[in-house]
Formats: C-alpha cells, structure tokens, sequence
C-alpha cells in the first residue's frame, strides 16, 4: 500500500481546552476504500474536516501536510452538499477544476475532456444540461463525487456519503467508491453509520471507541477482536 | 445570442427615455436635436443637458444596484439578500442627514448649490463606506453568513433610528430636502457628477466581473469552497469593494433606489434559467437597465406635467417580483 497521508500524534478538536480526540496515529493508503466508524460525537466529521484541511489540527502531524489554501490533496464531499439552484450539472461539476480553469472559470479542452470522462464514470452523463436542484439525493450526491474527482487529488473524504440515501442508492454508493479505489487509484476514506455497507464495501476499517482509541485494520479482523460489538 | 431581444428592449427604452418626458416636446425636434442638426436651443438643452444624463444615470444604477444585488444573494445564499438588507442604504441615509439636517442645525448653510449635491453624495458614499468597514470587520469574527445579515439589519435600524432622532431636532426646510433625496431622482446627475459616478460604477462592475470565478463555486457553500483552496476572506472583501462601489454610489448620487437589486437577479434567472454568473453578471446588468430606464420613464409620466417619485416606481415594479419569487420559487430555500 502506498502511504498518501500519514496522521502522527493527531489531537482533534475546536478548542484546545476540550479536545474531541487525542492521539491519532493512522496511515491512509491509495487503491483502498476506508471506513470511519464510531458513535455520534465521538469526532468523525471532525477527523475528516483536520485531514480535509478544513480545520487545523491542534497537535500532530498529517503528512503530507494539508494546509487550508492547499486543495490539490483531499477533496472534500460531505453529506449533503449545499445545491445551487439553475446551476447545470455540468457545469457544477466544472467548479472542481477551479484551480486549473483560467480567471473567468472556463475550462481549456482538456479540461472539458476530464469533466465528461469523469461524468461517464459517476453514471452523471445523461443529467448534464440537468438543473442540480432538481435532482434526487442520490443523484446530486453522485455529482459531488464527481465535482471531487476532477479535482484530481489522490485522496477523497466522505462525510457520511449515504446519510441520506435509500438502500439501493447506498448500495451503489459503495460499489462507485471501490470502483474509484480500484480503477482510479484513489485513496478513499468515509464516515458511516452503516455497519453492512461498511463491512461489504471497506478493505479497512478505522473505529473511533469512546475509551479514546482509534482501532484500525480489516473488517474481518474488528469483527474477530470484538471491536464491532463494542459499538452496539 | 438567443435572447437578442433583451439588448434591442433596452435599445428600445433608452431611445424612448430621450423622446418622453414630463416636457411634451415634438419628436422630430428631438430626433434633430439627437443629430445635431437645426433644432431649437430649448429642445437642444433638454434633450442634451437633461434627458440623456439622465437616461445615461438611470442605466448605470440599473447595472450597478443588479450586480451588486447579484453578488450579495450568492455572498449570503440568501434569495433575498441585496445591499438595501445589509445596511449599506441605511448608512448611506445617515450621512446625508448627517449632512443636510446637520449643517442647518449649527447653522451652517451650503449656499452654493452643487457644493451641497457634492456634499450630499460625499456624505452618502462615506455612510455606506462605514457601515460595509463595520460589516467587513465584523465578519473576520463571525462564522456564518446568516449572522452577518442580522448584524446588516440591525446596523440598518440602528441608521433609521439616529436618522429619526436628527429629523426630529432639524428645521422644515432641512427635513424636506433630506425627504427629497430620499425618494430618489437620475435628474441631478449631470457633468462632472456624471463622470464621477460612471467612473466608480464601472470600477465596481470590473471588479465584479472578476468575483465572477469565485462566485460560481461560493453558491455551492463555503465548506467546497475552502476545500477547493479559496482563501474566502479574501474573496468577501472583494465582493465587499464591488458591492460598496456600486451600491454606495448609485445612493449617494441618485438617494436609496429600493427593489431593483433584489427583483432583478430572480427575472435574470427566470429568462437565463442559469445562475452561472458568466451570464448572470451581464444578465442582470441587461435585465437591470432595462428595468431601471423602464421605472425613469414611467416617473417621468409621459404626457403629464407631472413627475413621481421613482422610488415609488421601483418598489410597485420590484415588490410583484419578490412576492412571485417567495410563492413559485420551489429551489428558493430561506
């Protein structure tokens, strides 16, 4: 497995005082699909956003480090994506590439050759000219997935990707990120609550316990040390 | 261009802006005045002097308060967001009190006419400049948008209380000018004033134009927008500048000039049927003129001696809009 992020001595939180979590040592790889597992409040969106680069870390290391201004490491979907209304899905898509688009947004032929590659493989082509509000859940969340494809980053965060989707869709939500996993060589990390998801879908499995540990390794593994039970 | 139609409708206005007016004047005396040619010096100064000033006025606060209005909805992701919510008008109307009913209370009088105009707009433009610092301040400690527009409505009752406090100590003749400015009128808006105003207009609008980038992917929430690597403060203060060059100088030359920022975004939508601020920046700076020259006309009340308001004509135009937008807009979430 090739590192992409390494997580040293991680404390996560907003406030020095009252830190969420302390002590995260963990490595995110390429070419695996990662799920963030533990009880409400234990710190998983807030683990995402530090190594998302949304919040800063308040001791540790996360190597490469992720700065806030940097974007080209980890892209970033979270559960339920903010719409904008009579905005084209393609063109939605198209803000991904805002880092390799000129000063008005418009993007150069390759550029728009990697946004239809990168619709084709979301299964999002056929909604292109679509308006993203009128979309369905599952399909708008597709398009944020893709929206974080192109913007060609090794790693993708999920927070909580299939929150909000019905069995079918979440079923597909996990086939989609091992594809990325496997085909794409994304590295790929996400929050659920579904435990059959994660176990079907996930090569590894993070458990955040609320004795203050983050437990890492197969699903099969958690399941055999009686981590998983330790949940419910 | 599949909507050719928008730029000859505002062809059309600007041309029938020039021909109509509260002065009943023959229209092949103004078409000669319009080509130089033999007319009289009464209609070659109305049409000159006058009419196109402020047909020329009228367009520019129709692009400008548009944009601006543009800019404030997706800054805030707030349909109903425009610079009139956040306090800038507010502050602008503080100035000019400050100015008009201040000066006659220490006695001081602006004997010089376009000295106390100048003033007028200085002091509306320095109203508006503090009330966006204060917001642009504030908003470097506060979280969310929605906060920095309560703060907006808060800043603005704050103006509207200290403007009723100096209207009640100021004299009749004060109160009425104040009274007049803010109803609003292009008419006033001649010569060097004119350049100076289309000077900070046009400065607004380019900036604007290159908002448009960051504008696009802020519609789809903050959080993507800092994981994409946009340094968003940055970006706020540049919607800022936009947004005070162009709101706080249509205020300061043409008083508060109400509905057209927060109407004209949602027809720009509705005709475009696309919030890419590509086409929603040169959309609603279209959409926004032609409605702007459309409320002149119609204060001017063609064919009466009369003149309304246009203040009044822009709320009874804009208000329909807003109401129809709240009641059909399914994508509209508040």
């Amino acid at each position: 497995m090739t590192v992409t992020l390494d997580i040293q001595d991680l404390t996560i939180g907003y406030s020095k005082h009252t830190p969420l979590f302390e002590q995260i040592n963990a490595q995110l790889g390429s070419r695996k699909v990662t799920g963030l597992l533990g009880p409400n409040g234990i710190g998983k969106s807030t683990l995402l956003k530090t190594l998302a680069g949304l919040i800063p870390p308040l001791k540790g290391s996360i190597q490469p480090a992720v700065r806030e201004k940097n974007g080209n490491l980890c892209a970033f979907v979270s559960s339920q994506p903010p719409r904008a209304a009579y905005f084209s899905v393609r063109d939605t898509v198209s803000t991904g590439r805002y880092r390799y688009t000129n000063w008005l947004g418009i993007e150069n032929q390759e550029g728009k050759q990697m946004v239809s590659k990168v619709m084709e493989l979301t299964g999002i082509a056929h909604l292109a000219d679509r308006n993203s509000a009128d979309l369905s859940d599952g399909e708008f969340q597709r398009v944020a997935i893709a929206r974080a494809l192109v913007q060609d980053t090794p790693l993708i965060i999920l927070d909580e990707p299939t929150a909000f989707l019905d069995i079918a869709n979440k079923r597909a939500m996990g086939l989609l990120l091992r594809k990325l996993a496997a085909e794409e060589n994304k590295g790929i990390l996400f929050s659920t609550h579904d435990l059959s998801l994660a176990m079907e879908h996930c090569d590894l499995f993070w458990i955040m316990t609320p004795d203050g540990i983050l437990h890492q390794g197969t699903p099969a593994e958690m399941e055999q040390n009686g981590i998983i039970k330790r949940l419910y | 261009m599949k909507r050719l139609w928008l730029p000859l409708l505002l062809l059309l206005f600007m041309i029938a802006d020039i021909f109509l007016g509260s002065v009943r004047l023959p229209a092949a005396e103004v078409w000669s005045a319009l080509l130089s040619e033999e007319s009289s010096d009464f209609v070659y100064k109305i049409v000159w002097n006058f009419r196109i000033p402020k047909m020329i006025t009228a367009l520019l606060a129709g692009m400008a308060l548009s944009v601006c209005g543009v800019q404030m909805q997706t800054l805030f992701r707030n349909p109903l967001a425009d610079p009139y919510v956040l306090g800038i008008s507010s502050g602008a109307g503080l100035g000019v009190a400050f100015f008009v009913m201040g000066t006659s209370l220490f006695g001081i009088q602006a004997l010089i006419p376009w000295l106390s105009d100048l003033g007028t707009a200085a002091f509306a433009w320095i109203g508006a400049l503090s009330v966006m610092l204060l917001i642009v301040a504030a908003s470097k400690r506060l979280k969310s948008n929605m906060t920095l527009l309560i703060l907006g409505v808060m800043i603005g009752s704050a103006g509207s209380a200290l403007i009723g406090l100096i209207q009640y100590f100021s004299n009749a003749p004060a109160l009425k000018s104040y009274i007049l400015w803010t109803m609003g009128s292009f008419g006033n808006v001649t010569g060097n004033r004119l350049l100076i105003m289309s000077g900070l207009c046009l400065t607004g609008l380019l900036i604007s134009v290159f908002n448009i980038k960051d504008l696009n992917v802020l519609l789809m929430g903050e959080q993507y927008a800092r994981n994409l690597g946009i340094n968003i403060s940055w970006v706020r203060n540049r919607i800022f500048v936009a947004t005070t060059l162009l709101a706080g100088s249509v205020t300061a030359f043409c008083g508060p000039i109400g509905f057209i920022g927060i109407a004209v975004p949602h027809i720009s939508r509705m005709i475009f049927n696309n919030a890419n601020h590509r086409i929603m920046i040169p959309a609603s700076a279209l959409t926004g003129s032609c409605m702007m020259i459309l409320a002149d006309i119609i204060s001017q009340l063609p064919g009466s001696q009369r003149v309304v308001p246009v203040n009044t004509v822009t709320a009874l135009m804009g208000i329909p809009v807003i109401i129809y937008v709240i009641f059909k807009n399914r994508a509209v979430e508040l």
